[in-house]
């Protein structure tokens, strides 16, 4: 990073300039890699949401259940990434696949310990009017529960979002795509011309991603979530 | 640290761990408690993790090891016997990889707990939920990209991989530190404040030491996650068990990959654990 | 300006910046030795800043604060906060350390030597009505909210300040332990002899605490400082009318206690043992209608009508009706007051300890004493302007 301080300004400019030129001159590749990225992306945040979800709802009020399924999806998070790749190959072969079975443990944990904390903050005594009211489980659980724990809910799967979009980075390294593919390719030509260009597209695309993703989420948020629990 | 504390929902902070245990609720210990149901406390006491853990992690190794032993090596193809070699492959990853972990976490301590005091102090205080909010979207950040960038500004090596590495997982701790001090009861200040004693005091003997279980919590994400980033410092000539399981894609070894992957799990799950011990035994009594 | 007073603002003023009116503005106070002082007000009045400027937990912007005299204003604020006892609404325990830690802060601060420090925490936790042995290797987790408070106080009272400073300490505790706490902190508050400044937002509770009240309107402005009884006897204006209440004036006869400075009167007596005309003669010369029937030993026993002694007969423990309000010596005129209300009689009988009758106490006096104490309180004022 300091070396980068040790060169001339005009070589920053001329970096900055010529990973402009890059970009604009090949921006349907990119978009598609980027629009890879996020189709693995969001699968994995959409299939991981439903999943997690529904089990946080079963286990919240089961404390032996409950501690197993954090810690287990705990224990997901704590395997490096590439391992759990890894781990996956021998089972469903190369590709995107591997990858996202990985993403899908990974982003459990988040949304499921949400869910459940999001559940156990909705206050007793509004779950009990509820009940008091003739409110049956189911419509408790829709009606009261859940969207007072939605704010919460809602940020564990920002969360699982921003975590995904950064490991599936690594998808490339197991023979997916996504904006993966653009860190390889600069490293396999590093020191050649546009090498670093392409490192650096992959990466800042990458957050680029993450960013958008999580600010539609926030909006999306938004929307869901009731007016009177807003601030 | 899943539950949102005033603190964390000031700073703008959802907060994230490894960590599948639950969060501990810091009542106000002036104030009756409010009201919890009883599945809630039980679920609270539940600690799966510290006792089972070893077990569990004892049987994967054990598991790992009888796979090791059925490959046969000394007869097998070389493409597996090579890079499974203990003695010249896989204990020296292990070590290389625990190294550049070692380091990593150690320099991450370094810098990003003071930079988290600085940063909760009255001058600098108003940068904090900014940088807590940029803090959370570097999750985004792909650790792949991070190193090979630094590998094109600093050449390939172990310090390379330790200063990416930093940059890396200094976020979990700085937010941590950040969080954990805000968290701090306004009223305990105060009240050591009040009886005289100075700024400093009360940061050392007050802030730090009720802020030590959030920090710590921090400082075992930063571990884990320099675990796995150390995964990938074969990328850029930095060793590591991550070798193997290269080895094991290029040579489309399966057993290579199985074991290569397995040993960093196992490594990973282990420091998890102590982590957690550490976390358990270094909090402070009485909170 | 006196010389002995222990605690003296003058011309205190705080004003934040960005805001055009100072949150107190030119507060001029004294509070002499051994004197509760309770600053009472509307919530943001100021009260609670005010009483953060006298540790300088918040800088005043203006005016000079001293301490026996001493100008403190300028002094290290730690070294100020040492040597006056602060307790908070919430307490601010330090939950990581035990009970006997959190009470020892600032005497290690002031490096007493440990078996110093140890013997003051035990001292101070019996002070407070905590036992050591139980209490000392707690953690303030393990403690209700009364005990919470108690420690707090303790804590404060850890080097032996001779101020201590109270913000509302009893505020977050149910009424019934506050009350009991409010009891046990007058009592100790004879021995220690104490200068205290007391916030509290509670009328009840300033008059309770109060050797003084003073009722702090927008500001910080003082709107009357007096002893309690003097303020619900003469409230001096409109604003003070409304924070003291409704019901303020019979607030005041909790003040004064049934003793020998209350006129008793003497009333027409007879025991069991006398006859119905011996009675009626001693009602007749005492012009009354009703006589008051003691049993053996003293004890009041029933109200005997004039009509039924006439009437003949043997008098007995069934005649009349029965004594109920009765108060003892060293009960407030407050009580008696509550016992002629529920019995709904006009007369309180007044009995010593052993249950004796000592004399009565009559409506008619209430109503005098009430009326006393608002015009010498009325001419207290008088003549506090007639000086001015």
């Amino acid at each position: 990073m300091w070396s980068v301080l040790d060169s001339t300004r005009d070589d920053h400019v001329d970096g900055i300039i010529s990973w402009f030129d890059y970009i604009a001159s090949r921006p349907d590749d990119i978009l598609e890699a980027t629009w890879a990225h996020a189709k693995i992306t969001l699968t994995v945040i959409v299939v991981a949401t439903v999943f997690s979800v529904l089990l946080g709802v079963f286990v919240q009020r089961r404390p032996a259940l409950r501690a197993f399924a954090l810690s287990v999806s705990g224990i997901f998070l704590t395997i490096p990434s590439l391992a759990l790749f890894a781990l996956f190959i021998p089972i469903v072969g190369t590709g995107n696949e591997p990858a996202m079975y990985a993403l899908f443990l990974y982003a459990i944990l988040p949304i499921l310990r949400n869910t459940v904390t999001g559940l156990d903050s909705v206050p007793p005594a509004v779950v009990e009017s509820a009940k008091g009211m003739g409110m049956g489980t189911l419509r408790q659980l829709a009606r009261i529960r859940l969207p007072l724990a939605w704010p919460i809910i809602m940020a564990g799967i920002r969360i699982s979002t921003l975590i995904t979009v950064g490991i599936a980075a690594i998808a490339v390294l197991v023979g997916g795509d996504g904006l993966g593919t653009y860190i390889q390719s600069g490293l396999t030509r590093l020191g050649l011309p546009n090498s670093l260009e392409s490192v650096w597209t992959g990466t800042a695309f990458t957050v680029l991603l993450g960013l958008v993703l999580d600010a539609a989420l926030a909006g999306f948020q938004r929307v869901t979530t009731s007016k009177g629990l807003r601030m | 640290m899943s539950q949102l504390t005033p603190a964390q929902a000031r700073l703008g902070d959802h907060g994230t761990t490894t960590d599948g245990r639950e969060p501990e609720g810091s009542l106000p210990p002036d104030l009756e408690a409010p009201h919890e149901p009883g599945w809630l406390t039980r679920a609270r006491r539940k600690h799966l993790g510290l006792k089972t853990a070893p077990l569990g992690i004892l049987g994967l190794a054990g598991l790992v090891f009888w796979y090791y032993q059925s490959l046969n090596l000394a007869e097998s193809k070389v493409q597996i016997a090579s890079p499974l070699a203990w003695g010249t492959k896989l204990w020296p990853q292990t070590v290389e990889h625990l190294t550049i972990a070692f380091w990593s976490t150690v320099l991450v301590v370094v810098v990003a707990i003071p930079l988290g005091i600085a940063l909760t102090r009255p001058p600098l205080r108003r940068f904090g939920p900014t940088i807590v909010a940029v803090a959370n979207s570097g999750q985004a950040l792909p650790a792949y990209g991070l190193l090979i960038l630094f590998l094109s500004m600093l050449g390939q090596g172990l310090r390379t991989v330790v200063v990416a590495l930093v940059l890396y997982a200094l976020l979990p701790v700085l937010r941590n530190t950040m969080v954990g001090l805000d968290a701090v009861e306004r009223s305990v200040i105060e009240a050591g404040r009040g009886m005289g004693m100075t700024r400093w005091q009360v940061l050392t003997r007050i802030e730090l030491p009720l802020a030590v279980p959030v920090i710590l919590a921090g400082v075992r994400v930063a571990m884990i996650l320099n675990i796995g980033m150390a995964t990938l410092a074969y990328l850029i000539g930095g060793g590591g068990l991550g070798v193997t399981i290269a080895v094991g894609l290029k040579l489309q070894q399966d057993a290579v990959l199985v074991i290569g992957a397995s040993i960093v799990a196992i490594v990973a799950l282990t420091f998890d654990w102590l982590g957690a011990l550490a976390e358990t035994y270094l909090r402070p009594k009485g909170v | 300006m006196s010389q002995d007073a222990k605690i003296r603002l003058d011309h205190v003023q705080k004003k934040y910046l960005g805001s055009k009116a100072p949150a107190v503005d030119s507060l001029t106070l004294e509070v002499p030795e051994g004197e509760i002082l309770v600053l009472v007000g509307p919530s943001g009045c100021g009260k609670s800043t005010t009483l953060r400027l006298i540790n300088r937990m918040i800088e005043p912007t203006g005016g000079r604060i001293f301490l026996d005299e001493e100008d403190v204003t300028t002094v290290d604020p730690d070294h100020l906060r040492r040597r006056i006892g602060y307790v908070i609404q919430q307490i601010g325990l330090f939950p990581h350390q035990t009970i006997a830690q959190n009470i020892a802060t600032v005497p290690k601060m002031l490096k007493w030597d440990k078996a110093r420090i140890a013997e003051r925490v035990d001292e101070l936790l019996s002070v407070v009505g905590l036992d050591p042995e139980v209490y000392r290797g707690r953690y303030p987790s393990e403690l209700s909210g009364g005990q919470a408070q108690r420690v707090g106080v303790a804590r404060a009272l850890g080097a032996d300040p001779e101020i201590m400073l109270m913000d509302e300490p009893f505020g977050a505790i149910d009424p019934i332990t506050r009350d009991r706490l409010q009891n046990e902190f007058l009592r100790v508050q004879e021995t220690l002899r104490k200068t205290i400044v007391f916030v509290t937002h509670d009328i009840d509770e300033a008059i309770k605490m109060g050797d003084r009240i003073a009722i702090l309107g927008e500001q910080s402005h003082i709107r009357q400082i007096d002893t309690p009884e003097r303020i619900l006897a003469f409230p001096v204006d409109d604003f003070v009318r409304d924070f003291i209440g409704s019901g303020s004036t019979l607030k005041g006869l909790h003040f004064e206690i049934v003793d020998d400075n209350v006129e008793l009167d003497p009333y027409p007596t007879m025991t069991v043992d006398s006859t119905a005309a011996e009675g009626l003669a001693l009602a007749r010369a005492a012009h009354a209608d009703w006589v008051l029937l003691l049993d053996a030993s003293h004890r009041p026993l029933r109200w005997v009508p004039v009509d039924e002694l006439e009437a003949g007969g043997p008098v007995t423990a069934e005649s009349g009706t029965e004594v109920l309000a009765k108060v003892s010596l060293g009960a407030t005129l407050f009580q008696a007051l509550e016992q002629m209300l529920v019995s709904s009689a006009a007369v309180a009988c007044v009995v010593r300890e052993d249950g004796s009758y000592h004399g009565v106490v009559r409506l008619t006096y209430l109503n005098r004493v009430i009326r006393q104490a608002r015009r010498e309180a009325r001419e207290h004022y008088e003549r506090l302007e007639a000086m001015a």
